[in-house]
């Protein structure tokens, strides 16, 4: 059987998560590899959270927010892409392959390319294999 | 040990005709601490509710989870649902498997694991989940509409009925929007200013309601409820309160600007009523073409003003106005079709658009209601309507602009009416899905009009043909004969796209609004909450959410009055209690919160070295939690716990 | 004389003028140790403390780790080579010290030794400035033409493998972890009371050193130092099983100067680059 990848997506709630539910809405059809956590702003992601998702066995790790300057709370996603970018840095330079962790500005109305986003990231991560680096191992 | 009930909904075969919601309700009776599981056809009807509180009842539940459509959908209902069991409604939580699950994919087996791994999830973190209090806050009955169009007119009327304080503010110099301009309505022809006027002036007339003409929102601050808004007034250099209307200023003035009623046909005064019917009818200076403040000397309106109401040293004035709601009915542009040069408007005299032959029409317009050419005298004897310019266009604008159809219709019977011309209707096709539309479309095809099924594809001057010397000439293909026609006529309409307002997108960011992907501002849901919008407490009303006729948007003006008023009936209201809070005993004092904060919601005590947060400030987004490094924030309801342990039971699977 | 001897002598004068005067209750310098090569963190409270003062090419420890401990508005005057003036600055930014309440005694110097190791510290383990960059009195010569390299040059190799080659290097390091705290002990910056690792909830990691804890907490460390480290080196100086941390470190410094352009610890002025958006952020940063 294929490797099936288990992807853990964050979204917030005012953009990416309703893109993905206009995804649903005009009935695209994407891969169902990502797991959805909503949060209510991308500024709310802790970047441990996305070590943490590795260590729980993400193979990838899709966060999703406004476009910049469209954030609901005005400026959330202006500090996220900052702690965002770092993230991937440390998780690059820590040995993670970096094409494993993805931000993607979503709005609302763009439920097209939630789909597309999700078919790229999930074929990237396919191609990438299992990720053992960070998952814990349960003996 | 938390008591978990899981309620899957099928949604009809919305959701079971791909996730096998029986199986699904089975595994998650296998989920620690769930007591209950099952599945019904539709959870958010009155049984399915009522399945749902029975067993909170007998299963003496304390967690609730739904797996059904997406929680932007029914959070509220469901919620509602338990806290009439005598739950607390935050211990609940919806599981999305409709939108992102059922409806995007097709394979039954890929759907109900991702069902379970989502099931799963929701109780690792329904798990964590605590009981929250709301707060409530004081409403201020107040409500501001911004857009004096014919929506925002109706929003405004409306509830200033109810006896509400309504702010109408509008940018330019009058109320009217678009519809002032107009001659005659479709389908029913009857004259646009005769129904607009006397709502204009029921605007002035009531005491509920205080108009803001010449002002723009500046700054919105505040939230659902409680807004407080900035207002530009801009400089009008002519008082209002002491100005008597005599206009004896505009018929001396020497100043002369491109009239916006009449689509630039003509010039108007620098100091000017925008036209005989504006409310208010008091004047305003345009000071780009005054002479005094070009030249420094004229001032003649202020020789002739008995009332000393002229004040040429008059400033931008702003002032705060608090409101519990907003209606935004801010319309619409028409297209530049300049850009679109086969077309040749801008160019080939004879080319118009569409709200260019509206005035035509008018007898208040520049010619007195004369169809005539850009020469003022010569009467077009062959008009050619083409629609679509700029709609229905993948280069353009992909959406259908809606009243073009009909509005051509009517044009085309003015036409026969004021003309002796032929008239042609080049249409892709012909969208007449209104009351008494059809009928009217039925009506234009017996009178004599030239119906072409074809977009235009070009309009040239140039002929070999010297019968076509001095005529327009039209390519189309006629798409029913499949033949390529030439069409010499006088004049040409262009019916150009309906557009979002040039600087909708800032309107939106000063809102918080989202925008669709052509800049309309987007409703919170296409069918269900069409007026409402992803930020609590404005609402849209009319052309500005998409294109819309005018029955369209008094109908959303008066739905957007009624949306509302369900905020500002009620004194107080309930506020999201999912609010950040300082456990101060891991505060290591950083700041980090105070610096980030988009609300200046958390403060520093520097008696206790500790941060804390203002509740009332606190909108819930979380970014100071992930900027503690402390891990001392807690952001209720999206705990780092929470989270992460919802990320452990959508990864377990 | 030599340059050391020098310092040392300005140190005690400053220090004891300081005292005396009542400008600062506290100087913060160093101490002697058991020997010369091991010299002290010493807090001069008196007159009489000043002769236990003292300055050598091993009193490498940054003393700005201890200023976030006194009481709000205590006067303190804190000795400061390069980068430990880098972590004055950037406590000041992050309101954790005033600037009103220090007296900086900046000491111009390279050439520093390990205690450990007798080596000379170099653009491998710190910046490698020469000169503070925020000091009241300069106890030595300003260094003119020093020429250290880039403090990034190092990390070269690190840069240069492939990710599972980096991913083995690390796990490797990591795994001689043994959870004594030592590196957030010596660092500067890190002055949360508690950790986040030591929060019991959320639990973010074991709480005995496992492979899987070290992971978390390693990396959330560096996080929470990205734009704030100021590249000392004290963390790998402190560690007793010698784990690379500075190299981490840098590579994050390096990263947040290109994506913010804005170094730690440089300007008062300057607000925490974590903390912070700019006009010029852009999305390729997250590519």
């Amino acid at each position: 059987m294929d490797f099936e990848p288990k992807i853990l997506g964050i979204a917030c709630n005012w953009c990416t998560y309703t893109g993905a539910d206009l995804a649903g809405t005009t009935r695209l059809k994407y891969p169902q590899n990502v797991r959805t956590v909503r949060v209510m702003c991308s500024s709310r992601i802790n970047p441990s959270f996305i070590i943490r998702a590795f260590q729980l066995g993400a193979d990838g790790v899709l966060v999703g927010g406004c476009h910049p300057g469209d954030c609901h709370y005005g400026t959330g996603n202006l500090y996220a892409r900052r702690k965002l970018a770092v993230t991937k840095k440390i998780l690059e330079f820590a040995g993670m392959e970096p094409k494993r962790f993805r931000v993607e500005w979503i709005s609302a109305s763009e439920g097209k390319k939630y789909a597309e986003v999700v078919e790229e990231f999930t074929n990237d991560v396919k191609a990438l294999g299992p990720q053992t680096k960070f998952k814990i191992r349960k003996d | 040990m938390s008591r978990i009930g899981v309620f899957v909904c099928h949604c009809g075969l919305n959701i079971a005709k791909t996730v096998r919601v029986s199986e699904l309700a089975e595994f998650a009776r296998t989920l620690p601490d769930v007591v209950v599981a099952e599945d019904y056809k539709f959870m958010c009807s009155t049984p399915g509710q009522e399945l749902i509180q029975n067993d909170i009842r007998k299963h003496n539940l304390d967690r609730v989870i739904v797996a059904a459509c997406s929680p932007l959908m029914h959070e509220r209902t469901f919620r509602k649902v338990i806290e009439n069991a005598g739950l607390n409604q935050y211990l609940l939580s919806i599981v999305n498997v409709r939108e992102q699950d059922s409806w995007v994919t097709e394979d039954e087996d890929v759907a109900t694991t991702k069902a379970k791994a989502l099931i799963n999830g929701a109780v690792f973190r329904a798990r964590l989940l605590q009981p929250l209090v709301s707060r409530f806050i004081d409403v201020n009955p107040d409500v501001m509409v911004v857009g004096g169009g014919i929506a925002g007119i109706q929003a405004a009327l409306e509830l200033a009925d109810t006896g509400k304080k309504v702010y109408l503010v509008e940018r330019s110099p009058t109320i009217g929007g678009h519809m002032a301009q107009f001659d005659k309505t479709f389908p029913t022809l009857d004259c646009s200013a005769c129904i607009l006027t006397p709502k204009m002036d029921a605007v002035l007339q009531s005491s509920n309601i205080e108009l803001l003409t010449y002002c723009e929102v500046e700054e919105v601050k505040g939230f659902v409820g409680n807004f407080d808004i900035k207002i530009r007034q801009k400089a009008r250099y002519v008082d209002h309160d002491k100005c008597n209307a005599c206009l004896a200023c505009t018929e001396k003035c020497p100043g002369r600007g491109v009239s916006e009623w009449d689509e630039g046909l003509v010039k108007r005064k620098a100091i000017y009523i925008p036209f005989p019917q504006a409310v208010p009818q008091k004047p305003v200076i345009d000071r780009e073409n005054c002479t005094f403040f070009k030249k420094g000397k004229c001032r003649l309106c202020e020789k002739v003003c008995e009332q000393e109401a002229i004040d040429f040293e008059q400033k931008d004035t702003f002032r705060e106005v608090k409101v519990g709601a907003v209606i935004l009915a801010t319309g619409y542009d028409l297209m530049d079709t300049k850009p679109l040069i086969q077309y040749g408007y801008g160019k080939l005299p004879g080319v118009h658009h569409a709200l260019e032959l509206e005035r035509l029409f008018n007898s208040a317009g520049p010619t007195s209601g004369k169809v005539v050419m850009r020469d003022g005298k010569t009467e077009p004897q062959s008009i050619a309507i083409l629609h679509c310019i700029g709609s229905r266009d993948k280069n353009n604008h992909e959406y259908c602009s809606r009243v073009c159809c009909m509005y051509s219709l009517k044009f085309a019977h003015l036409l026969k009416e004021k003309t002796h011309g032929d008239v042609y209707q080049l249409y892709i096709d012909m969208r007449a899905p209104g009351k008494g539309y059809e009928e009217f479309y039925n009506r234009l095809v017996e009178e004599d009009v030239k119906f072409i099924r074809g977009k235009a594809a070009r309009v040239t001057d140039k002929t070999d043909n010297p019968d076509h010397a001095g005529k327009l000439i039209v390519e189309v293909e006629d798409t029913l004969t499949s033949q390529f026609v030439t069409i010499p006529v006088d004049m040409v309409v262009l019916s150009p796209a309906m557009k979002p307002r040039q600087d909708a997108k800032d309107m939106a960011r000063l809102f918080n609004l989202s925008t669709d992907k052509y800049g309309f501002f987007m409703e919170r849901h296409p069918k269900l909450a069409p007026l409402s919008t992803m930020t609590d407490g404005v609402f849209i009303a009319g052309a500005c959410q998409s294109p819309k006729d005018i029955p369209d948007s008094v109908s959303q003006g008066t739905g957007a009055a009624a949306e509302a008023l369900t905020i500002v009936v009620k004194d107080k209201m309930e506020l999201e209690a999912a609010t950040a809070i300082v456990n101060s005993a891991a505060c290591c004092g950083c700041q980090n919160c105070v610096r980030v904060c988009p609300y200046g919601a958390p403060m520093f005590n520097y008696e206790k070295n500790v941060s804390e947060i203002n509740e009332a400030l606190c909108k819930g987004c979380g970014l100071c939690a992930a900027s503690c490094p402390a891990s001392a924030i807690i952001t209720r309801h999206f705990t780092n716990d929470q989270v992460m342990a919802e990320m452990e039971g959508l990864m377990e699977f | 004389m030599t340059a050391m001897k020098k310092i040392e002598e300005n140190l005690r004068k400053e220090a004891k003028r300081l005292l005396e005067g009542g400008e600062v209750s506290v100087v913060l310098a160093y101490g002697r140790g058991y020997d010369e090569n091991h010299p002290m963190p010493f807090a001069a409270r008196t007159v009489e403390d000043v002769d236990s003062l003292v300055f050598n090419e091993y009193c490498t420890f940054n003393l700005a780790r201890y200023l976030p401990k006194y009481p709000p508005k205590t006067k303190i005057a804190v000795a400061v080579k390069a980068a430990d003036s880098r972590a004055v600055v950037q406590l000041i930014q992050e309101e954790k010290v005033r600037r009103e309440d220090l007296v900086i005694l900046g000491i111009p110097v390279t050439g520093m030794k390990d205690q450990k190791t007798g080596e000379v510290i170099d653009n491998k383990t710190t910046c490698n400035m020469a000169n503070p960059v925020l000091y009241d009195i300069l106890l030595g010569d300003e260094i003119h033409g020093f020429k250290g390299g880039s403090p990034y040059d190092v990390l070269a190799e690190l840069e240069g493998m492939d990710h599972d080659a980096r991913m083995a290097f690390w796990k490797k390091e990591f795994e001689k972890c043994i959870r004594c705290f030592a590196c957030r002990k010596a660092c500067p910056m890190c002055y949360c009371d508690p950790c986040f690792m030591d929060a019991s909830r959320p639990r973010w990691a074991d709480k005995s050193p496992t492979p899987d804890g070290h992971l978390m907490y390693h990396l959330t460390r560096f996080y929470h130092l990205a734009g704030r480290c100021i590249d000392c080196g004290e963390c790998s100086r402190a560690c007793p099983v010698d784990i690379p941390l500075y190299l981490f470190h840098k590579k994050l410094a390096k990263e947040c100067e290109d994506m913010f352009q804005q170094a730690a610890g440089m300007k008062i002025e300057d607000k925490p680059a974590m903390v912070n958006y700019g006009n010029q952020d852009s999305d390729e940063m997250l590519k």
